[in-house]
């Protein structure tokens, strides 16, 4: 009698046994298309430099791989990993098996369709013309589809969650998938939309550009790092109550700020006051994530020399504040004089979109790929390697950009100097760009080469035990 | 409210799509309503009343050369605004002349929006009737030809193709040309 109880109650709190083959798919595909969006980016930062390096073929053009390394970037690798960490911690935050791995895999292989389309479609000179939205039509009505198929399979697991009780990173996937859809659909398709031209146009384009960085990549990036560093650090997080503030003022004030894109521009003077009046307010829902990122760390900050993944993590953290401390004072009529449209802005979205999300994505695929692939990182002092190359390209990019974008803004502001002065000075500072880039890219590559080895390692492992 | 939203997700979902909406219809369904500039086009032909001008719809060929700008990518390296900033209005000015602040009834006809975020060559705003044909023919062959330093890619498969060069250049002599801000008709063809 003793004994069929403590089976009942074994098999009642039994925990979940996870395939997770939707993750492994998406994070070991999302790996591979950084390394492909990389050579992209050097590709046209050495352009910078020699303006004649495959210049004369068609497809090669900058405006022509400029679209592929972006979307690239945003999609094939970021997002991707993103949806991957997804699928790795919401069934985990629920207390149960993904709703469905049979439609998670399916979404992969949409996905790569996707990518491989953008790729063809963007060199053969198929943009849709506007920024970020820029595949065309029917491969965005691909990306819709399968968009609902990641909501539906996310939302289901959510629905059947074991723990009623939602933790701050479950909202988090839950406000990335609910905005996304809107957001999407008002850059890829309401932008078309008949009498919708100029102005107009323009403002619906910078409400998804801005929050396809404000509503996708930060919520599904703060969901990762909120996960990852009590998780990495064996620390419980500082404060609930602050991840609330934190959450809905994001929810609020960030769909407001798109038009601080055109200060100073051709777009309303009052529409331009709301969002530089919001992109200040920004600061609030940042100063509640950092601080409480901050605080959980308190008293473990040792932990860092050891711990590749908390490297990734805490410097994502400093990177991310630092950026959305740029974004609202970039909207400010004053410096927006000085820094708007000069090399300043690659380096602000670099900082955001590198140092800040794609440092918890790699963070939380460092942490993630052992775990379900049941086995240890191939090699520790790879990943610190990856994480040093990482650190200081990215550092030594933004840097070189902000100071060149900031001088380079100055000189425009000066007309008395010929607009091509100004390019030829700016030399020196692309120069620098293109180098970092190769850092950087050295960092992909070992990054990649250290999680297939520890994929096939595994792999091998478990064949040699069978 | 917000306290429910820990542990039920129907309540998240209307707050977290209510939040968002407020902001997000307010900025842009809301502005093309209020502001009647965003779908009026250009026109004055009273110069009493300022500037005079017309801004007109695109003719074909003005158009399949839009397009070759949209294909080309060229909004990634040419912003299209004259920004109310001194510099803008000098750096886009020509002969002595400063160029007219850009203003939402130039753009109406334009079904891509190419105001662009990053601007590695010269704003193109105003760059109609500045140079002819044959200027752009040989700067689209080699740019470093006519302006050296430059960093711009060569286009010869546009160049050395007359229809899409033609094409092209009608594209780019309509740039700014709504308003008549330069003296005495002074423009290139």
């Amino acid at each position: 009698m003793a004994a069929s109880t403590t089976d009942m109650a074994a098999s009642a709190s039994a925990p979940v046994v996870h395939t997770d083959t939707s993750a492994k798919c998406f994070i070991v595909g999302a790996i591979c298309y950084m390394v492909v969006a990389g050579m992209f980016a050097l590709v046209i930062a050495s352009k910078f430099v020699w303006p004649e390096f495959l210049g004369s073929v068609q497809y090669f053009t900058y405006g022509r791989m400029r679209p592929v390394h972006v979307n690239g970037v945003l999609f094939g690798w970021l997002l991707a990993a993103d949806m991957g960490l997804a699928f790795f911690l919401v069934p985990r935050l629920c207390g149960v098996k993904l709703w469905s791995e049979k439609l998670g895999v399916a979404t992969w292989f949409l996905w790569n369709v996707i990518i491989l389309s953008a790729v063809v479609t963007l060199l053969g000179g198929y943009q849709k013309g506007l920024e970020y939205a820029d595949l065309p039509t029917w491969v965005s009505v691909l990306v819709v589809i399968a968009w609902v198929m990641f909501g539906i399979n996310i939302f289901g697991t959510i629905a059947t969650r074991k723990y009623q009780q939602m933790y701050v990173s479950t909202w988090y996937i839950m406000g990335t998938i609910l905005w996304t859809a809107f957001v999407y659909l008002t850059g890829n398709f309401a932008t078309l939309l008949p009498g919708v031209t100029g102005v107009n146009q323009a403002n619906l384009t910078w409400m998804y550009t801005h929050n396809a960085v404000g509503l996708i990549f930060t919520p599904i990036g703060l969901a990762i790092a909120y996960y990852f560093i009590p998780r990495s650090s064996n620390s419980p997080l500082y404060s609930h109550k602050l991840s609330m503030i934190g959450f809905w003022s994001l929810a609020f004030v960030y769909v407001w700020t798109g038009a601080h894109h055109m200060i100073h521009g051709p777009i309303s003077q009052w529409l331009q006051t709301i969002s530089i009046v919001f992109s200040v307010m920004l600061l609030i829902p940042v100063w509640a994530v950092v601080y409480n990122f901050i605080a959980t760390m308190k008293g473990e900050w040792h932990q860092l020399s050891d711990n590749v993944s908390l490297k990734f993590l805490m410097s994502g953290t400093i990177f991310y504040l630092l950026t959305c401390f740029q974004g609202p004072m970039q909207s400010l009529r004053s410096v927006n004089a000085i820094t708007s449209k000069t090399d300043w802005i690659p380096g602000h979205a670099h900082m955001a979109v590198l140092g800040a999300f794609s440092f918890f994505a790699m963070a939380g695929v460092y942490h993630v790929i052992p775990r379900v692939f049941k086995t240890s990182l191939h090699s520790d002092a790879v990943a610190n390697w990856s994480f040093w190359l990482f650190l200081i390209g990215g550092l030594s990019m933004f840097t070189a950009l902000w100071l060149g974008g900031f001088w380079q803004g100055l000189l425009w502001n000066n007309p008395s100097i010929p607009f091509i002065d100004t390019v030829v000075w700016l030399r020196p500072v692309w120069i620098v760009r293109l180098l970092s880039g190769v850092l950087v890219f050295s960092g992909m590559v070992l990054f990649l080469y250290n999680i297939l080895a520890t994929v096939v390692g595994a792999k091998r492992h478990a064949a040699a035990q069978a | 409210m917000l306290g429910k939203t820990d542990s039920n997700a129907t309540w998240f979902i209307v707050a977290a799509l209510g939040l968002f909406f407020i902001g997000g219809l307010l900025t842009t369904v809301a502005p093309p309503l209020l502001d009647k500039s965003w779908n009026t086009a250009f026109v004055n032909h009273d110069p009493s009343k300022g500037m005079t001008g017309e801004l007109k719809p695109y003719t074909e060929q003005e158009n399949r050369g839009y397009a070759i700008y949209i294909r080309e990518g060229c909004k990634y390296c040419h912003t299209q605004q004259v920004r109310t900033l001194e510099a803008d209005t000098v750096r886009s000015g020509w002969k002595g002349v400063k160029a007219p602040v850009s203003t939402p009834d130039e753009f109406v006809n334009d079904w891509r929006q190419t105001f662009g975020t990053k601007r590695t060559g010269p704003d193109l705003a105003r760059v109609g009737g500045k140079y002819n044909k044959q200027w752009h023919k040989a700067h689209f062959n080699n740019p470093r030809d006519l302006v050296p330093g430059s960093i711009m890619p060569p286009f010869p498969w546009i160049a050395n193709n007359p229809q899409e060069l033609d094409d092209l250049v009608a594209y780019l002599q309509t740039r700014g040309r709504a308003k008549d801000w330069r003296p005495d008709g002074d423009y290139e063809k």
